[in-house]
């Protein structure tokens, strides 16, 4: 029994992660309309910076801050230049080049980092949360569902109780219409992106410390990620919100079976794979609007 | 003192002139009326206004404030309200969500329901089930929360019942008494001649009449001539 609880918690700290990210993906799909590849490489970005500000001395509760601005600053790097740049393109046209601007944070990122060999994260949330037998439940796995969780409900109520959520809800359903109305629409894309990008740095941080943390992994969560946003349709938070944890958890029982181990990695694709299967049916997929 | 002021406004549509060298101006408390066959311009010049697209040459004036190099938000801002063709509502909204989405912190939404009683009883409905005419309703009381100084209404007719049409006529009509600029382009001349002040009929981009609604309102001739003129030429 414990054999496959203790894997399985452990697949729960991964999901909270990939809950996180998908939801901030669908955040900035459905606000700004852009499929962010580079999700998770901004907030590695300010995982990073906070990694090195505390390896230079720094205390870390500045240096927690301090990276997630850096987060922030990334995304609106690509904001910049999705929103700004590219904002005569189409969707697909902008979600290849936030592709092509993963590969080069990644490598520029590794090469700053000092390659694939993990860094030492500290911990932000050390110990356990819950120790039963052999099953332990950390304080970081803990943090990482409960912010995803309390990310849920705080999209979905900003979106629909706030005035600027109105206005962001009107900007991504008709962007000239919403701009005719006075709205500033790309201060607030560029809002939306910086949001996305401190959130996403907030919880990498949190999560590092489980993974093998060189920033090409890290990177490379936004797989797992879009796996969940897809879950929801690109619409839901809360059906993201659950498609990141039961991916997570599917994970850790995967790598819990012996045979299963080494084609765990593969789960997302897998989960993309059948929901876009299952969209094509429900012919969900038209973006044609 | 004019609300709205286009000076020799040049428009290109990619590389194609299509408005060439158009003076139009609003006046706050009249209609100014917009006529014209298809493709003649009328929305290319509204367009133009608000922002949408940017225009060529030529000036845009907003109570002597230049507005040709600013942004469609900043026009909107500024007091330039565009009702687009097709009813661009948000139609995932509500209709209150709708009207609030451009609230100007002096207005309130009762504005919107004095002058259209029948969106207050449709509130919460997602306005992507109203009908056509309430529609129609929504996009042009939601310009008006915006508290602007002239408002551009693009074909707001098209498709709808001749009693909802006179309802939104006599609508626009109340907005004009309050004080407000309007530029109404229509298709069906004679609805809007009725409630206008002032007529521009644009042909192939040009202005071929400026003058009183009333003239051609009671010269029908004269304005089937306006309209056709060219249509007239080349079957000759
Ligand atoms: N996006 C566009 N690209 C190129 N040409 C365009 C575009 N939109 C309109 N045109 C052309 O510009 C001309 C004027 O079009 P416009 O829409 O302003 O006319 P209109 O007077 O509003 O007509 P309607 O009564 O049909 O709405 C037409 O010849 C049209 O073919
Ligand atoms: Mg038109």
């Amino acid at each position: 029994m414990n054999s496959l609880l203790t894997p399985a918690m452990a697949g729960l700290s991964a999901g909270g992660a990939y809950a996180i990210l998908g939801v901030c993906a669908i955040f900035t799909y459905r606000l700004v309309a852009v499929v962010n590849f580079t999700g998770a490489a901004v907030g590695a970005c300010g995982a990073f910076i906070m990694v090195a500000l505390v390896e230079m001395g720094m205390p870390l509760f500045p240096a927690v801050v301090l990276g997630i601005a850096a987060g922030a600053l990334a995304a609106l790097f690509v904001g910049f230049i999705t929103t700004i740049w590219f904002s005569g393109a189409n969707g697909s046209v902008k979600a290849a080049v936030t592709a092509a601007l993963l590969v080069g944070f990644i490598a520029l990122g590794l090469r700053l980092t000092g390659g694939q060999h993990p860094k030492r994260f500290p911990d932000i949330l050390q110990g356990a949360w819950l120790r039963l037998a052999d099953v332990q439940i950390t304080n970081a796995s803990i943090a990482a569902i409960g912010l995803a969780i309390v990310l849920t409900i705080a999209a979905e109520q900003f979106l629909n109780r706030t005035r600027t959520g109105l206005e962001l809800r009107a900007l991504s359903e008709r962007p000239m219409a919403a701009e005719l109305l006075g709205i500033r629409v790309r201060l607030l894309a560029l809002i939306v992106w910086a949001i996305a990008g401190a959130v996403t740095a907030f919880a990498l941080m949190l999560i590092a410390p489980l993974r093998s943390p060189d920033f090409a992994s890290l990177s490379l969560l936004i797989v797992p990620a879009l796996a969940a946003a897809l879950i929801g349709a690109f619409k839901s938070f809360r059906a993201a919100l659950f498609g990141g944890l039961a991916i997570g958890i599917i994970e850790g029982l995967a790598s819990g079976l012996v045979g299963l181990n080494q084609y765990r990695a593969a789960i997302p694709f897998i989960v993309i794979l059948l929901v876009l299967l299952w969209s094509q049916r429900e012919a969900r997929w038209d973006e044609s609007r | 003192m004019n609300a709205l002021e286009l000076n020799k406004v040049h428009i290109k549509r990619g590389d194609i002139p299509i408005v060439h060298g158009v003076d139009i101006v609003a006046k706050p408390g009249e209609i100014s009326v917009l006529l014209g066959a298809n493709g003649a311009g009328k929305t290319t010049i509204l367009e133009g206004t608000s922002g949408v697209i940017p225009i060529a040459s030529g000036d845009i004036v907003l109570e002597g404030a230049q507005m040709c190099k600013a942004s469609a938000g900043h026009r909107a801002r500024s007091g330039i309200a565009h009702v687009e063709q097709g009813r661009t509502i948000f139609a995932e909204m509500s209709t209150e969500d709708n009207l609030r989405v451009g609230l100007h912190p002096e207005s309130g939404l009762e504005q919107a329901y004095d002058l259209f009683p029948e969106l207050k009883t449709r509130a919460n409905v997602k306005s992507a089930m109203l009908s056509g005419g309430e529609q129609q309703m929504l996009v042009i009381a939601r310009a008006l929360l915006g508290k602007p100084k002239v408002v551009l209404i693009d074909e707001m007719s098209a498709g709808l019942a001749p009693v909802v049409v006179a309802r939104l006529m006599q609508a626009v009509r109340l907005l004009a008494d309050q004080g407000l600029a309007v530029l109404l382009v229509e298709q069906f001349a004679n609805l809007a001649l009725d409630i206008g002040d002032r007529a521009y009929v644009l042909r192939r981009g040009e202005v071929v009449y400026d003058g009183s609604c009333e003239i051609l309102r009671n010269d029908p001739a004269m304005l089937h001539h306006l309209y056709l003129g060219d249509m007239e030429k080349d079957s000759a």
